[in-house]
């Protein structure tokens, strides 16, 4: 259901059967929800709320990386060349924009 | 993947609309009134009441079988999203009720044009919900 055309990849799936093959309804038991949620999580269909993300990662004991993967949609390169202008360094004292109310 | 309770639940709702209000307004909307007459404000009490008694039973049944009624996070997403469909249609139901009131003299077109969109923007609403399930989202 995301808008922003980044997409979410996992590896529940893998997860699942290294625990045994684990079945969608005893995840779904454990992280509350319902089978038909982790079903479409699993197909990429459905992003879960960051809480939900935590609890799958914790059922498996794993970091959320390792459940959860996020690529950057294909025309992202201004934006990856923003996030990179920002990673360069602090930005000098004198251009930086007063935050003092007076 | 096999049909959770909240889609039985939905489809049972559409069906319940489609037919009792399908046969109010095959029985009422020939007549060639201005005003709603009383005949008819009784048949649609009786139609609300067929309504609500479909969706109850109906939904003690699916409750009976499916045993898993819950409802978590995305449940409560595509619930949301089928609302905001169905109140597009809502509202523009409203504004075409709000022009034929203008324009037509009685209440009975004003009546029944606001029914319908009222039952579009229900049907609008459950068969965005149903979609969202179906495809997953």
């Amino acid at each position: 259901m995301g808008k922003s055309g980044g997409r979410i990849t996992n590896e529940i799936r893998t997860l699942r059967f290294h625990r045994g093959e684990m079945t969608q309804q005893e995840l779904a038991d454990r992280i509350g929800v319902t089978r038909q949620t982790v079903n479409a999580i699993e197909g990429n269909k459905y992003s879960p709320s960051l809480e939900v993300a935590f609890r799958i990662a914790r059922v498996f004991d794993v970091s959320l990386e390792r459940v959860f993967r996020y690529s950057e949609p294909e025309n992202s390169g201004k934006q990856r060349a923003s996030a990179e202008d920002q990673a360069a360094g602090p930005i000098p004292l004198g251009t930086r924009p007063s935050a003092r109310t007076e | 993947m096999g049909i959770s309770f909240q889609e039985k639940s939905l489809w049972l709702s559409m069906v319940a609309l489609i037919v009792s209000f399908g046969l109010y307004l095959i029985a009422v909307l020939p007549a060639r009134s201005d005003f709603v007459l009383p005949s008819q404000a009784v048949l649609f009490a009786l139609v609300v009441v067929l309504v609500v008694i479909t969706q109850i039973a109906g939904n003690v049944v699916i409750t009976i079988i499916d045993r898993r009624t819950e409802t978590d996070e995305r449940d409560r997403l595509i619930e949301l999203m089928g609302a905001r469909n169905g109140g597009y249609v809502l509202a523009t139901g409203v504004f075409f009720a709000l022009c034929t009131a203008l324009v037509t003299p009685g209440n009975f077109a004003f009546t029944h044009l606001l029914l319908g969109f009222w039952v579009l923007a229900q049907l609008t609403e459950i068969g965005s919900q149903l979609f969202l399930y179906r495809r997953g989202a």
